[in-house]
């Protein structure tokens, strides 16, 4: 079943066309690598997905929920973290977790377990009575996907989620991630290639506003150890 | 509803921690002592002339009567210096709600959770006025300083009634403060620009007024209507008036409504 459906989807700033006309659709159940330059469009597409912004024409829909027209239905169904984690410096991760929690209509019972069980899942059970202002980066990046966690959506969707750690640090998260495999459809954007190949199934590759690749990981690599590489950069030459 | 409770409980819980709450808590409450020591000070001269003017109150020009007792000639007195406190306090209390949420990017949390606009707004609507009434309740110190220490020719100290109708006043005005805060906060990302164009906004509905002899009827009349003071005044005579009531709610409602737009409409840009 498809997790993911976009048909001709665009969104324009004023005259700049930041998503051209995209379609694509991908499967429960994957881990796909959504790739671009900067500014090709990726966050404008994540944003779209998750309901944050409206696209200016076009469909979208979210395990078969479309996104502006069932709204609520298909936010139920979707983890986000956007590229930067949305978090409150007052608080402390365990009140942050629980307002989250609220939000996304977790019921009131069952709030402290799915807290438990996030935090556990994202190694920050040491960190719950620490307010997020005093967390590290890497924590504040777990504090950010424990929050898409909550409440077992469906699909993640993760804008940079490596961005400004430290080599060890990715490595944890990258690990996190691919550890939902099966569980959760993870869509993941980046512009690190490596961590692509390390986990995903499926790769997207977008280039100024328009899908350029849409292909599982073994038919762009063509068996080599640059594969990726080579083909992203010739995709995304002009 | 429970989402708008616990946006509430978040903004209060948020709110309690910055130093600006408690920079305001603490103006409420030195400038409404100095306001209450001054009319305590002149309620005292004003029943000492009474004393010893041979036929007592009745020789005394009407400007004085309301010194009578300690409700019309100390609490009332200091509730309206609070009515104004409030119109300052207000666009500082306002200005973050919507603004800072923007400004640290948690607004796309809040949008992308199955959460309904009208939720949000609630939600920070009801934080908002519980800000407010924190503000508010650092003065309720003064009633009953008074009342237990005050004495009257007849009866309690003070009349509770006339002193609680006035809080309700006082929220119901801090309340409409805070709706016009949270729709100009909607609008920018700086807490600065919000709380000074709030404040523009506020003071001008307030004085609007002053500009109404200036012009033809039939905008006189609802300039001189549409006027917060005209309807502060109402307001704030101790009695229960609906149609004030009714003016307060209305404005409340329109800015809740703006807000519910704003939202959607940023959306769009």
């Amino acid at each position: 079943m498809a997790m993911i459906e976009v048909e001709k989807l665009t969104k324009k700033y004023r005259d700049r066309v930041a998503i051209d006309a995209l379609s694509f659709t991908i499967d429960e159940g994957s881990i796909v690598g959504f790739l671009g330059p900067n500014g090709a469009g990726k966050s404008t597409t994540m944003k779209i997905l998750t309901g944050f912004m409206p696209a200016t024409e076009g469909k979208a829909r979210v395990a078969g929920f479309d996104i502006f027209e069932k709204p609520l239905e298909a936010k139920r169904k979707i983890g986000y973290l956007p590229e930067t984690p949305p978090l409150y410096p007052e608080l402390t991760v365990r009140g942050y977790l629980k307002f989250v929690a609220e939000l996304k209509g977790v019921p009131g019972k069952q709030v402290r377990a799915e807290i438990e069980r996030v935090s556990t899942a994202t190694g920050i059970t040491s960190e719950l009575d620490r307010l997020t202002s005093a967390l590290s980066k890497g924590y504040r990046q777990r504090v950010g996907i424990a929050q898409a966690l909550l409440g077992d959506p469906a699909l993640l969707i993760l804008d940079e989620p490596t961005e400004g750690l430290d080599p060890r640090q990715r490595k944890e998260v990258l690990e996190l991630i691919k550890s939902f495999a099966g569980r959760h459809t993870v869509v993941l954007s980046t512009h690190i290639l490596s961590e692509v190949k390390a986990i995903c199934q499926r790769v997207l590759i977008i280039h100024r506003g328009k899908i350029v690749a849409n292909d599982s990981m073994e038919a762009l690599t063509k068996g080599k150890e640059t594969g990726l590489e080579d083909t992203f950069i010739q995709l995304t030459s002009e | 509803m429970r989402k708008a409770l616990a946006l509430a409980k978040k903004e209060l819980a948020v709110y309690l921690t910055t130093p600006w709450a408690w920079v305001v808590f603490t103006g409420m409450a030195f400038i409404s002592s100095f306001f209450f020591i001054a009319s305590l000070l002149t309620f005292k001269q004003v029943q000492e002339v009474a004393r010893q003017a041979p036929n007592g109150w009745a020789q005394l020009p009407p400007d004085y009567q309301a010194f009578r007792n300690l409700t019309d000639g100390v609490v009332l007195n200091l509730f309206s210096v609070i009515l104004v406190i409030t119109l300052f306090a207000a666009p500082f209390l306002s200005m973050r709600l919507l603004a800072e949420e923007r400004r640290q990017k948690t607004f796309e949390l809040l949008m992308t959770t199955p959460t309904r606009t009208i939720d949000i707004v609630l939600g920070k609507y009801l934080g908002a006025v519980g800000i407010v009434v924190c503000t508010l309740s650092v003065t309720l110190v003064f009633p009953v300083i008074l009342s237990i220490l005050g004495s009257s020719e007849s009866g309690t100290a003070l009349e509770w009634s006339t002193v609680l109708l006035g809080y309700f006043a006082l929220v119901l005005w801090g309340a409409t403060c805070m709706a016009i805060g949270l729709f100009i906060s909607s609008l920018t990302e700086s807490q600065m620009v919000a709380a000074v164009i709030t404040f523009a906004v506020s003071i001008t509905w307030m004085l609007i007024r002053a500009v109404a002899p200036g012009v033809d009827e039939p905008a006189r009349s609802v300039l001189a209507y549409l006027s917060f003071d005209t309807q502060l005044q109402n307001l704030m005579k101790g009695v229960l008036d609906l149609k004030p009531l009714i003016f307060f709610s209305s404005v409340i409602a329109f800015f809740l409504f703006l807000t519910h737009r704003s939202i959607e409409a940023r959306r769009w840009v």
